[in-house]
């Protein structure tokens, strides 16, 4: 339980799973035809989230279709308000897979900021700088810097002008099944009132079935762990994830190159590194990530991003410059061996970040995300056409660059287990040994699992609050809604805490004397890290949430 | 029931606009825009009158550029039957010019209702209703914020300083709604997908320059940062002080 001692009897530390509710599989999957639903729409592929892997899977398949001559009902569904508006990402983007989803295309055509012509590594002290050698794996030279906002949107625009029906403001809630099969999903309702109850102008859920469903959720999708639970679809090591917080300034400095932080101001038993790109010389995205296996139970990231800002090579880059937004997302950093043994099933695909394809030392998953949708599109095609398995998507995936990357790089994140510099020794030796280094594989515990040590708090240090954090999110849910997370009524003062620094929003707050655990849910930015390491989230009312514009 | 509602592309609440360069118009560039707020509650009037009528149309009207047919489509997903974009790039700095154009495409028809909003978010004109009320000679009720229909005859609550004024209409009559006037519907899946469908004629005009011009757009001054005088109860003296002596509200 909570408060035990460990061996040397000094510290209290507890295990945040213990304080976990586990997935609700019995009201996240139905069977198709359950009553309660409003309308119900039927389309030949359905898509659950309009990221650049579900929105990829769209277009591939309407080219595949009008290549062909055959008319696919095709729908994507995505839980915020606009296009774009829940896409966050650093992001230096390879065009890999883009040139390949638009062969007729130029780079210059992509929405893209700017080419990344210049970057450097540092590893960062108090008040120092060292600069290192740049590892092979974080070579950025070629690609681009790019706000994932302004590519969705574009990609929705590509999709839409292909026929795809593109719903945004509709979360997917729950699977709709038949026997083992997925046959599409129910949408949350909308206008709910406090309590849960429907209101007057409110909306039922929507059933939508269609003959595949693609999984494109994100970053610790709902539905993709529903179905890889459901369906006891392992892995050789559980997922894990990083918590990104970032924002974007309009500096007075222009900024020419793009910068990776390593060190200060993070413990040295937690793993993570800054990143710093320039969407224009004068507009810079600034974010900090973090693995949820961080050992302080107090450690907070974006608190520790308001510290990186006071950094002499940060405070000169902003000075005088603006805040203009804030967000933050969760990152799957669980690489090669925590990808789902299949990600694919009867009726449904599992693609991009719900899947688990990104790859850590880069720090990329928008080309996999992409590539991914691709494949799966094909899979899906042939599937409609003749009825050959999804495996293929499978096969496809596992025969492309995407598996060799992730395999590459395998063990690369799992040896900051131990901390940045016995992990960035490793590291280091894998990058010469092409990953060969150390063998074998390293076991993980999911981050839920790993021991918190109870911390000393210590006063917030500045910087941006967490209340006007959210504001520059531009969430504006309204504050009737009902909560949208599950937690558990008897969570410990230390927990709750451990709560309120994990939340970077602000949702979750430890009453005076420790008590009970106040929830802020309408600030929630559905970042996931909640999902990862506390109360469960769940889907509410359709564009509720963060409102990101160049994120 | 015959109903037309006129509405605007207004750049959303949210968003931080800035100045173009030539400082009179805003920089479009990322700004997100959306159906007037007001003109959302004339949209979800105009489709509970005709629902309780249980026959009729409601027909949408905008000026606007190319990228208003969005708007439009976002009321038809509501559940509006046909829309009409008076396409212009230039919405006139004068609210005659754009109220002559809409009056003009109003008039061929006869309708029972013309419903607008109370004004855009974007220009606070409060004007165009009215003047389209002028311009086809027709009873004008501005800000309601509750309406009934009784045959040829309507009954509309306006809220006005410290109290709530009735006021009796005959049809046809141009009414602008309130906040308050209901509350509109969330789109559902099948609106959206019905929207795609729906007539949405595009006729190109041409506004007249009007006798009115922005010379000048400027933002708020900014607001003066706020200061924290201290904690708890050994505060307070010193918060009183400057209440007193700086502020002066004291
Ligand atoms: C801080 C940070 C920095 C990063 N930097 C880079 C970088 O520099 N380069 C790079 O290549 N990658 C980077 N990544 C990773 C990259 O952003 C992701 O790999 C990529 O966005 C994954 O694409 P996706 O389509 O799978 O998921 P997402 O982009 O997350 O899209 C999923 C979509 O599904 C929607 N959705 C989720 N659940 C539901 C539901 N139930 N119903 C309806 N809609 C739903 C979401 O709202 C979202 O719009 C970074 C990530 C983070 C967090
Ligand atoms: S409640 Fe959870 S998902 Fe929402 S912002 Fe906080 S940590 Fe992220």
């Amino acid at each position: 339980m909570a408060n035990q001692k460990q061996g040397d009897g000094s510290r209290e530390q507890f295990i945040p799973a213990r304080y976990q509710p586990s997935l609700p599989l019995d009201k996240l999957i139905i069977q198709d035809g359950s009553e309660g639903a409003g309308d119900r729409m039927d389309l030949d592929v359905l898509i659950v989230g309009a990221g650049p892997a579900g929105l990829a899977c769209a277009i591939a398949l309407a080219q595949l279709a009008n290549a062909d001559g055959s008319e696919l009902n095709i729908g994507v569904l995505e839980k915020a308000e606009a296009l774009g508006e829940h896409s966050l990402s650093g992001a230096v983007v390879n065009p890999r897979a883009l040139r390949e989803l638009f062969p007729d295309l130029k780079d210059s055509d992509f929405p893209f900021r700017m080419p990344v012509s210049r970057e450097t590594v540092y590893l960062l002290t108090k008040r120092g700088r060292l600069r290192l050698p740049t590892p092979p794996t974080m070579h950025n030279r070629g690609y681009y810097v790019a706000s994932l906002c302004e590519l969705v949107r574009w990609l929705g625009g590509k999709a839409e002008a292909l026929g795809v029906n593109v719903f945004t403001g509709f979360p997917a809630a729950q699977l709709l099944v038949r026997d083992s099969a997925v046959v599409g999903v129910r949408t949350a309702p909308a206008g709910l009132d406090r309590d849960g109850n429907p209101t007057a102008g409110g909306a039922a859920p929507n059933d939508l079935v269609a003959k595949v469903t693609a999984l494109a959720e994100g970053t610790r999708g709902l539905l993709a762990q529903t179905w890889c639970q459901w369906q006891r679809v392992p892995s050789d090591n559980p997922q894990i994830f990083a918590l990104g917080v970032k924002e974007l300034w309009e500096t007075k400095q222009p900024l020419d190159r793009v910068i990776h932080t390593l060190g200060w101001p993070l413990p040295n038993d937690a793993f993570g590194g800054s990143f710093i790109y320039p969407l224009e010389p004068n507009l810079v995205a600034l974010g900090l990530v973090v693995g949820l296996d961080y050992r302080d139970s107090t450690l907070d990231v974006h608190q520790l991003l308001q510290t990186l800002k006071r950094h002499p090579l940060l405070a000169d880059l902003l000075a005088g410059g603006e805040m203009v937004e804030w967000g933050a997302k969760t990152i799957p950093e669980g690489g090669f061996f925590a990808l789902p043994e299949r990600r694919a099933g009867d009726g449904v695909v599992v693609l991009g970040d719900a899947a688990g394809f990104v790859d850590v030392p880069s720090l990329k998953g928008i080309h996999y995300a992409i590539q991914s949708g691709i494949y799966a599109a094909r899979a899906i095609f042939q599937n409609l056409q003749t009825g050959a398995s999804l495996a293929e998507y499978d096969r496809l995936v596992n025969a492309s660059y995407v598996a060799r990357d992730l395999y590459r790089t395998r063990n690369m994140r799992l040896g900051f287990r131990d901390g940045f510099y016995l992990g960035g020794l490793r590291a280091a030796l894998m990058t010469l040994t092409g990953g060969r280094f150390p063998g074998g594989k390293y076991a993980m515990h999911a981050d839920a699992e790993v021991a918190r040590h109870v911390g000393a708090e210590t006063a917030s240090n500045g910087g941006v609050s967490k209340v006007d954090a959210v504001f520059k999110s531009g969430n504006a849910t309204r504050d009737t809604i009902p909560s949208h997370l599950i937690a558990r009524g008897d969570v410990p003062p230390e927990v709750a805490r451990f709560y309120s620094h994990m939340c970077p929003a602000g949702v979750y707050e430890a009453g005076d004397g420790g008590g009970s655990l106040r929830i802020n849910a309408p600030n929630c930015v559905d970042c996931k890290a909640t999902d990862v390491l506390g109360p469960r989230w769940t889907p509410r009312e359709g564009g509720s949430g963060p409102k990101y514009k160049r994120m | 029931m015959k109903i037309a509602v006129c509405v605007k592309r207004v750049p959303d609440s949210e968003t931080r606009v800035k100045i173009s360069p030539d400082g009179k118009s805003l920089d479009e560039a990322g700004v997100k825009f959306v159906l007037n707020p007001y003109d959302e509650f004339a949209v979800e009037e105009a489709l509970r009158r005709k629902e309780k009528a249980g026959s009729g149309e409601v027909a949408v009207f905008c000026l606007g550029p190319a990228a208003a047919q969005e708007t439009i489509r976002t009321a038809l997903a509501m559940g509006a039957d046909r829309g009409v974009l008076l396409q212009t790039d230039k919405i006139p700095a004068d609210p005659y010019e754009t109220a002559k154009l809409i009056a003009a495409a109003l008039k061929p028809d006869t309708w029972d209702l013309i419903l607008f909003g109370r004004m855009a978010i974007d220009d606070y004109n409060h004007q165009i209703g009215s003047l389209v009320a002028q311009l086809l000679d027709l009873p004008c009720v501005t800000a309601v914020s509750h309406l009934d229909i009784q045959g040829a005859k309507g009954v509309a609550e306006r809220e006005i300083e410290g109290g709530i004024e009735v006021l009796e209409f005959p049809l046809p009559a141009v009414v602008t709604a309130d906040k308050g006037l209901n509350e509109p519907r969330y789109p559902a899946l099948k609106g959206i997908m019905a929207a795609k469908k729906k007539p949405l004629e595009i006729k190109p005009v041409q506004p007249a320059a009007g006798g009115m011009e922005i010379v000048a757009l400027a933002p708020p001054a900014e607001r003066k940062e706020g200061k924290i005088v201290g904690e708890g109860a050994a505060a307070v003296g010193e918060l009183v002080r400057l209440l007193r002596e700086e502020a002066k509200v004291l």
